[in-house]
């Protein structure tokens, strides 16, 4: 019987690989394939083979024979056509390795070590052929023979990912949705934004500064103009300025950027030019300070302190002087109004300020501010972007917890379906390995009842 | 006016001099109380020929007189004071809207702020708001200047800046008004009030600006010296100065009314404003007050000793007719009409109204249609009041980290119908419904009150009589408040929510006088009887969601009163929604009306 499966085996090794090459100590693996791996721009081929019969556990748990396997390649065909094989020698086959091959001579491209099955070579051209062998490799440098795969495999590029088409059906729809939402606010649809308490807030807080004769004191972060946050903090600026004008109230921005102070005048003035009151504005209330994070901070404070405004705005990057500035203004008893995408400083405005806008109601006031059909549709696209994602976290974490819970074959592939396919890289179709070895254990719980029923 | 003891007091007579009547009554001391015994009307004649308010004010006197066969009018055509057994009064008062009543320009910095404390101190004074003028309100200054040239308030109340704020914008407005030169409405040779009630360093500045051009400068501490607090006391007090010395002295025969009365002659709404507040603070309770007119709808509340009146302007039942028509949208008023009724001879009708305004409904169709309209002016009149009730704007707030998802803006509306105690009716629809039920029900589907509400009606328009009273003797005019002005309508129980159609509501059980339970379904209206007189204790157990008064689900127990119409639990939630299917809309109104009796007995057209 034994050596009736040894002569199998021998055949089949002989059917699909060509053993070469010298200092035989080991048996190579078998069944050596190469393919290209899908969803990629064609830089990789993945390169598979079954264990040699010599990777077993020494019984007495000395040294292991095998330690790993070594990849070969040849290249059949460059992505420019020229056939490589057989123009390297005379001694060597049309299509493979060459006969004379030796271990000393050629460097592998890669190698995994013991237990393992698979290769990806990362390092080919999309639309190359490539002939691809295995060697079993053993201590002091032993070599098993070159298990060569039967077939090349060539590196193709896909235009497309279907692995994420779970990802282009959500973004369709959330587009669309944004599209749509965009039309019909452009032709007059109304949009409803719950209302941003902070925004309401803008004209009482000018308002108040106008009713006791003091300034509007406008503090825009202290990062620079390419931060997100300094850009939405002039946005509101915008705003306030509108209001200041239009009020002829007193606005102040000190800056802790030059670039900053440049955008905030820029901004003022043309608020001030759309206010039809151009005379009121004066550049030189805004005005840069310093780069330096608490020599910014006291120049703020001196202000405050100073001409202590009725009306403080914080919009944009804040780190450790928020509390600095919020307290400062709460002890002159100046309407305070901030917005942050900060986490760490939300807490410190909240407490500190009148109204605090909170990251997205920050980044959304754009929207709000002005009204836009544009800005509004998609402010509304993304949002029902937000309620899809909730409802697959929702969807996902109940379906997560059932299968755990009350576990059926069911709720298995269903999330399942929701891990790989929908979030991860499996495409529109189940993962027929995972599906088929779920199947396969809950036919064997099955079976296992049912025996357990009939005894 | 010489100071009377209140104790002394046996004998009120009070006048009301409106537009058109003058109406008059007899306050006596009774069985250890006071009561309204007798009332009179007759023309008010302060329009030519007679050009003398005070005939008119004696013709209604001495119907009463003649009535009570008692002596209140000499030889001489003066009233018989101080009272004898069988003649006389002990102290006569009146009020007056006749003339078009007190109207005024008010102005201020900022239209949400000074302008707006100036406006509260206005209306809360009793007069008509002409028009507001304020730095912000997006007029330029010419176009402001013109407003108030084309204006002529019989007083303007300037406003602005913080005591020790502004300067510049206060002076600014000023500046606004003395070139314009507006002109009163009464006599050539009378100077124009200002009232100046804005910051205390800027009076030299305002003095300086009026002290050419024939102002009259009054200066009154800052209604707003700070933005976290009114002071409206004074610029009211100040107002009603000027409204006697100035206005009403230029009105014909009013300065010789005014030798007869024992307290100072009040506008008409700023009596009903007063007598409201007493009320309230005397029985610590929350109070709404409607009368609804023919021009005009006022609207005043008091909610937790805060009083606030507005008036709106184009919300009434003749003159006005058209535009609640307009406002609230023909569909909006069909939908409180259960049966199919012709736009065009509906539009006809209210023409009609309004170009004859004292028409009255001939048929119960034209009834139920003017009620419709009814419920649309005084839905629009509560929600104008609700907007401009609000707590201070400018303020700053104290927040806690508890706050970050529950940040509200200052100027929150103060009108809370669930905290509301009172609802007070009056004016011809409302007082002069054929049947009190119609009262009550144009009341709640108005007003929409929540929780546990008393409805009442003002018997004969007496609560100008008793607000000018109150700032004489108190007690009396609570007393006559309470027995004969107020006519109980019942009092309603309301669920706040939203109750699916058919399933549980709220369910009750009362005891006391009368005794009874059940369970009101959503969209059901029930009434009980419980008649005037009558008390008693109702304990409510609302469903799921449902609100009575101390919060979602959670039972209630409150003391109820009786009254002509009875006990009405609704479950119909709040807010409330009618279906906007026109045949399902006609049905749900159909029934709510039935369920109350509000048009089963045969409707005899309205007595006005």
């Amino acid at each position: 019987m034994k050596q009736a499966m040894v002569i199998l085996l021998a055949l089949l090794a002989a059917l699909t690989t060509r053993s070469l090459g010298a200092d035989i100590t080991l048996a190579p693996p078998s069944g050596v394939t190469a393919s290209d791996v899908p969803n990629d721009v064609g830089s990789q081929i993945l390169v598979t083979w079954s264990s040699s019969p010599d990777e077993v556990e020494p019984a007495d748990g000395g040294v292991r024979a095998l330690l790993g396997y070594a990849i070969y390649r040849q290249v059949a065909q460059t992505a420019d056509g020229l056939e490589s094989i057989g123009e390297a020698g005379s001694n060597q086959s049309e299509l493979g390795f060459p006969a004379n091959f030796t271990f000393d001579d050629v460097e592998p491209i890669g190698s995994v070590s013991y237990g393992q099955t698979t290769f990806v070579d990362e390092n080919v051209n999309a639309g190359g052929t490539y002939l691809y062998a295995v060697a079993a490799t053993g201590a002091g440098g032993t070599f098993s023979p070159l298990a060569v795969a039967s077939l090349p495999a060539t590196a193709e590029m896909q235009y497309f990912n279907q692995g994420k088409l779970w990802f282009l059906i959500i973004m369709l729809i959330i587009s669309g949705v944004i599209i749509a939402f965009v039309m019909f606010a452009k032709r007059g649809g109304t949009i409803k934004v719950r209302p941003i308490a902070g925004l309401e807030a803008v004209t009482e807080a000018v308002g108040r500064s106008t009713e006791m004769g003091k300034p509007v004191l406008f503090v825009p972060g202290i990062l620079d103009i390419n931060d997100i946050q300094t850009v939405a903090g002039i946005t509101v600026l915008s705003n306030v300025a509108k209001t200041a004008a239009r009020y002829d109230a007193k606005l102040k921005v000190p800056t802790a950027r030059s670039l900053v102070m440049t955008t905030a005048r820029e901004t003022v003035e043309a608020a001030y030019l759309g206010e039809g009151r151009p005379d009121a504005y004066n550049e030189d209330n805004i005005y840069y300070l310093t780069d330096e994070q608490f020599g910014y901070t006291a120049g703020v404070q001196g202000v405050m302190v100073r001409e202590e405004p009725a009306a403080c705005f914080y919009m944009g990057a804040f780190y450790a002087e928020s509390l600095i500035l919020a307290e400062t203004g709460n002890s002159i008893g100046a309407i305070q109004i901030a917005g942050t995408a900060m986490p760490s400083q939300l807490p410190f405005f909240v407490a500190a300020c009148d109204y605090t806008l909170i990251g997205e109601e920050f980044f959304a006031a754009s929207a709000y501010l002005s009204n836009d059909p544009e800005q509004l549709g998609s402010l509304k696209g993304q949002d029902v972007g937000k309620v899809i994602a909730a409802v697959l976290l929702v969807i996902g974490c109940l379906v997560a917890t059932l299968a755990t819970v009350t576990p059926t074959q069911t709720l298995e592939m269903a999330q399942l379906y929701i891990a790989d396919n929908i979030l991860g890289n499996a495409g529109l179709a189940p993962n027929e390995d995972a599906v088929m070895e779920i199947d396969a254990r809950w036919n064997a719980v099955e079976s296992k009842v049912k025996e357990e029923g009939g005894s | 006016m010489n100071q009377i003891d209140p104790d002394q007091i046996q004998v009120i007579l009070a006048t009301d001099c409106g537009s058109t009547t003058t109406k008059a009554i007899l306050i006596q001391y009774v069985d250890g109380e006071y009561r309204q015994t007798h009332r009179g009307e007759a023309p008010t004649t302060v329009e030519k020929p007679f050009a003398d308010v005070t005939m008119g004010v004696v013709n209604s006197v001495t119907e009463i007189g003649e009535l009570a066969g008692r002596r209140l009018v000499d030889d001489e055509g003066r009233i018989i004071t101080p009272a004898t057994d069988t003649e006389g009064c002990d102290i006569y008062i009146s009020t007056s809207s006749a003339g078009g009543g007190l109207q005024m320009m008010v102005a201020g910095v900022i239209a949400e702020m000074t302008a707006a404390s100036a406006k509260r101190a206005a209306l809360g004074a009793g007069s008509i708001v002409m028009d507001v003028i304020a730095a912000n309100d997006g007029r330029r200054p010419h176009d402001q200047i013109q407003r108030i040239r084309d204006l002529r308030p019989d007083m303007i109340l300037i406003s602005g800046g913080t005591d020790g704020g502004t300067t510049e914008k206060v002076v600014q407005i000023a500046e606004l008004v003395a070139p314009a030169k507006p002109q009163p409405r009464f006599g050539s040779d009378y100077s124009m009030p200002i009232i100046y009630a804005g910051n205390i360093e800027a009076r030299d500045s305002i003095s300086e600006v009026f002290s050419e051009g024939g102002f009259d400068l009054q200066i009154v501490d800052n209604l707003r010296p700070v933005l976290e607090r009114e002071n409206l006391g004074p610029a009211r007090d100040k107002i009603h100065d000027i409204f006697l010395e100035h206005v009403m002295a230029q009105a014909p025969g009013y300065d010789k009314l005014m030798g007869w009365t024992g307290a100072p002659i009040m506008p008409t709404p700023g009596a009903v404003g007063d007598i409201l507040q007493t009320v309230a603070k005397l029985q610590n309770i929350n109070v709404v007050g409607v009368d609804i007119g023919g021009a005009t709808t006022d609207v005043f509340s008091v909610f937790d000793e805060t009083f606030n009146r507005t008036v709106s302007a184009n919300l009434g039942m003749s003159y006005s007719i058209s535009n609640v028509c307009a406002e609230a949208t023909m569909a909006n008023v069909l939908r409180w009409v259960p049966f199919d009724m012709d736009e065009r001879e509906l539009r006809n009708h209210v023409k009609n109204k309004m170009i004859r305004p004292t028409t009255i409904p001939q048929s119960r169709e034209s009834l139920m249609f003017e009620q419709a309209v009814a419920r649309e002016a005084l839905r629009l009149a509560y929600k104008q009041h609700k907007e401009f009730a609000t707590t201070l704007k400018g303020v700053q707030q104290q927040r806690t980290v508890g706050d970050t998802f529950s940040q509200e803006t200052a100027g929150q509306t103060i009108v809370n119908n669930m905290k509301l105690d009172l609802l007070v009716a009056s004016g011809g629809v409302l007082s002069h419904a054929p049947r009190m039920h119609q009262t009550a029900m144009l009341l709640i589907d108005a007003f929409e009150p929540e929780g546990v509400t008393m409805l009442a009606k003002d018997s004969i328009f007496m609560m100008p009589h008793l607000g000018v009273l109150a700032s004489v003797h108190p007690k009396a005019a609570e007393q006559v408040f309470a027995r004969d002005c107020l006519i109980y309508l019942g009092t309603c129980v309301a669920a706040k929510g939203m109750p699916k159609a058919g399933k549980p509501c709220f369910s009750w059980e009362l005891s006391g006088d009368r005794s009874g339970s059940g369970t009101i379904h959503g969209g059901e209206m029930q009434l009980v009887e419980l008649a005037e007189g009558e008390t008693g204790t109702i304990s409510l157990a609302p469903a799921r969601g449902m609100d009575l008064g101390e919060g979602p689900g959670k039972k209630v127990e409150r003391e109820v009163r009786g009254g002509t119409v009875g006990l009405i639990l609704d479950g119909r939630g709040r807010s409330l929604e009618l279906p906007q299917e026109r045949v399902a809309c006609q049905a749900t109104v159909q029934g709510w009306l039935d369920s109350l009796e509000v048009y089963t007995e045969e409707v005899q057209p309205a007595a006005v």
